[in-house]
């Protein structure tokens, strides 16, 4: 399945949320020698949705293809999967910081299962991240930084989930990191509340503290 | 100049060819749609007339940049920052001949008829592919044979072919982190490779200089290059630790763009105007065209004046209420009054709204490139808004011969 076919699957007219499906991810997930096994990961259960969370969009926040699985998780569950990532692939024959192609293959993978799934148009989504994203140490400056972030941008902004109904954004995975965290920042101020999980907790709401402020604080 | 839409049925299918086959990966906003969903058309006149005002101006700006680089001094009134004034010394030996120059001024239709412009992206102008391959697409879709548009990536390479040897290496030098950068890279990589040069995306800092030549030290692609492409906005660069960058200021590898664009890129670019005519350097096309542009200090108590930051880029900073997300009026206001000269007061212009369909109508800013002081096409982006920035949608641009009906 070409990236563009898969990015299809990912997008179906007339859904809802999926304008904000990034292209990025299915560009680069071709042309590379590098071999995956993406496609035999377990699916996980995704049990942290409840019921009493129907109001809710989700952000899946976890290392690589893990974060695709969930993703696919929660699809089984009928919530919507938007593949956010944005990161790309280094210059050839340079080491880079993060492995974004990994991404690129599972989604390709993925997106044959989520084609048999049935989703209801107006299913809530669930926003994929990568949190590998931040891996920007560099143990030497010749390496290519392809490390990135999410910004406001990237999502919809708070209005536009408070005028589909939705009230509570819940985080999964990794603790919100600085950069989701000024994101989640703007959400809460405006109304939203904040639900964290690692997946195997219940989830519980969260305060969002002044980002730049908090790091200041150390 | 008129909005031609695109037919909706095949609106869809526009847009995923746009973001597979055109480089355009960014087509969503936060809940903004940056893909238009109109053409904009200009008649053979206005293409003409943009055409050779852009000339015009480059020649200018051209002219004032060679001058202010020997007579540092007239350079003042720029308040440039002050770890690039350190460096501007190196460039005094700056040859034009050796490096590719590549601009984009911002124009705007008034209500009054002609044009203004609002300022040069002189540094880092993008659009590439918007400029290139989104105009191709466009007149597929309107399957007209009276529509023409100028294919902006062909004239860049051109232009880089002729300083760049055969077969060489380039390093396309951006922000690997954004792959907004990255998607303008690969456009003109992928050009460039289909003319047989080597190309190589990497950083600021994979760069050294030895004896003024660029050398490679990205991982695995260690080496000399034979040419420059810069992304990276001058004042990024100027704040990469460890300081290596110095280089890029006396470098005799081709470059494009060399640091002597930063003279224009500043917005206060026109506060040397006068002192240019001083000394015979007449600026009178960016003078016809601009308007009233004013140090904050002298626009106190005037009339109709916004501010605008003089590294301000794709729109940020610029005190249009009307257009200003919530505080962010307040914030500029803010910051102009406490860093003055990082700003300037600029005289609003009334803009000449296109009207789209059912009602709709649009601000245009239609961006015409120069390469080397040749016209080399447009990039052009519209908005419900006043202020075009990142919120506006990409809008390719076809020329409609002479002769055609509208």
């Amino acid at each position: 399945m070409t990236g563009k076919e898969a990015f299809c699957i990912f997008t179906p007219k007339g859904a809802k949320w999926v304008e904000w499906v990034r292209p990025v991810p299915f560009l680069f997930s071709q042309g590379e020698e590098k071999r995956y096994q993406s496609q035999n990961l377990p699916v996980p259960l995704g049990y942290y949705i409840e019921k009493e969370m129907e109001h809710t969009a989700t952000i899946v926040d976890l290392p690589g293809v893990e974060s695709v699985r969930e993703g696919m998780a929660l699809a089984h569950k009928g919530l919507r999967p938007i593949p956010i990532y944005n990161g790309t692939n280094g210059q050839t024959g340079s080491r880079t910081t993060v492995d974004n192609q990994c991404i690129g293959n599972a989604l390709c993978t993925c997106a044959e299962e989520l084609k048999t799934l049935e989703i209801s148009r107006d299913a809530l989504p669930v926003f994929l991240l990568d949190s590998n994203r931040l891996h920007r140490y560099k143990m030497d400056v010749t390496l290519f930084d392809n490390s990135w972030d999410v910004y406001a941008q990237d999502l919809p902004i708070a209005e536009c989930f408070l005028k589909q109904g939705i009230q509570t954004i819940l985080v999964v995975g990794k603790f919100p990191a600085k950069d989701l965290k000024k994101i989640l920042y703007e959400y809460q101020k405006k109304g939203l509340l904040i639900f964290y999980t690692d997946r195997y907790e219940k989830p519980k709401k969260i305060k969002i503290r002044k980002p730049f402020l908090k790091e200041k604080n150390g | 100049m008129k909005l031609v839409p695109i037919p909706k049925e095949k609106y869809d299918e526009y847009r995923n060819t746009l973001m597979f086959d055109c480089y355009k990966w960014d087509p969503q906003f936060l809940d903004n749609n940056t893909i238009a969903e109109y053409v904009l058309v200009l008649t053979e006149k206005e293409h003409r007339q943009l055409s050779d005002l852009t000339e015009k101006l480059d020649r200018e700006t051209q002219e004032a940049e060679v001058f202010l680089n020997q007579n540092l001094k007239l350079a003042k009134p720029l308040a440039l920052p002050k770890k690039v004034k350190k460096e501007i010394r190196k460039m005094r030996d700056y040859d034009s001949s050796l490096h590719i120059r590549l601009t984009r001024y911002d124009f705007h239709p008034l209500s009054a008829g002609y044009w203004a412009i609002s300022e040069v992206n002189s540094d880092v102008p993008g659009g590439f592919a918007e400029a290139s391959l989104m105009p191709n697409e466009a007149k597929k879709l309107l399957e007209s044979d009276k529509m023409d548009f100028i294919n902006f990536g062909n004239v860049l390479v051109d232009a880089i072919a002729k300083k760049v040897v055969p077969g060489g290496r380039i390093m396309l030098v951006h922000c690997t982190s954004y792959s907004d950068d990255r998607q303008v890279m690969q456009f003109l990589g992928d050009r460039l490779e289909e003319r047989g040069y080597r190309v190589l995306y990497g950083a600021a800092d994979h760069l050294r200089f030895c004896q003024k030549k660029a050398y490679s030290v990205l991982d695995g692609n260690e080496g000399q290059v034979d040419g420059i492409f810069r992304f990276t906005p001058l004042e990024w660069l100027t704040d990469i630790k460890p300081k290596k960058w110095q280089g890029y200021f006396d470098t005799i590898t081709p470059s494009c763009n060399h640091p002597i664009a930063m003279y224009a890129q500043t917005k206060r670019f026109p506060f040397v105007f006068d002192a240019l005519k001083e000394h015979g350097v007449e600026m009178s096309t960016w003078r016809s065209l601009l308007p009233d542009t004013l140090e904050v200090a002298k626009a106190k108590g005037k009339e109709g004046y916004i501010y605008k930051a003089a590294c301000g880029r794709v729109g940020e900073n610029i005190s249009i209420k009307e257009a200003c997300k919530e505080g962010e009026y307040e914030k500029i206001i803010k910051d102009v009054k406490k860093h003055p000269k990082k700003y300037l007061a600029q005289k609003r212009f009334d803009n000449q709204y296109l009207d789209g369909e059912n009602g709709e109508k649009f601000h245009v800013c239609v961006g015409s490139y120069a390469v080397d002081g040749n016209h080399a096409g447009y990039y052009a982006r519209i908005s419900k808004r006043m202020r075009i920035d990142s919120n506006a949608a990409d809008i390719p641009v076809l020329i409609e011969k002479e002769g055609s009906l509208s």
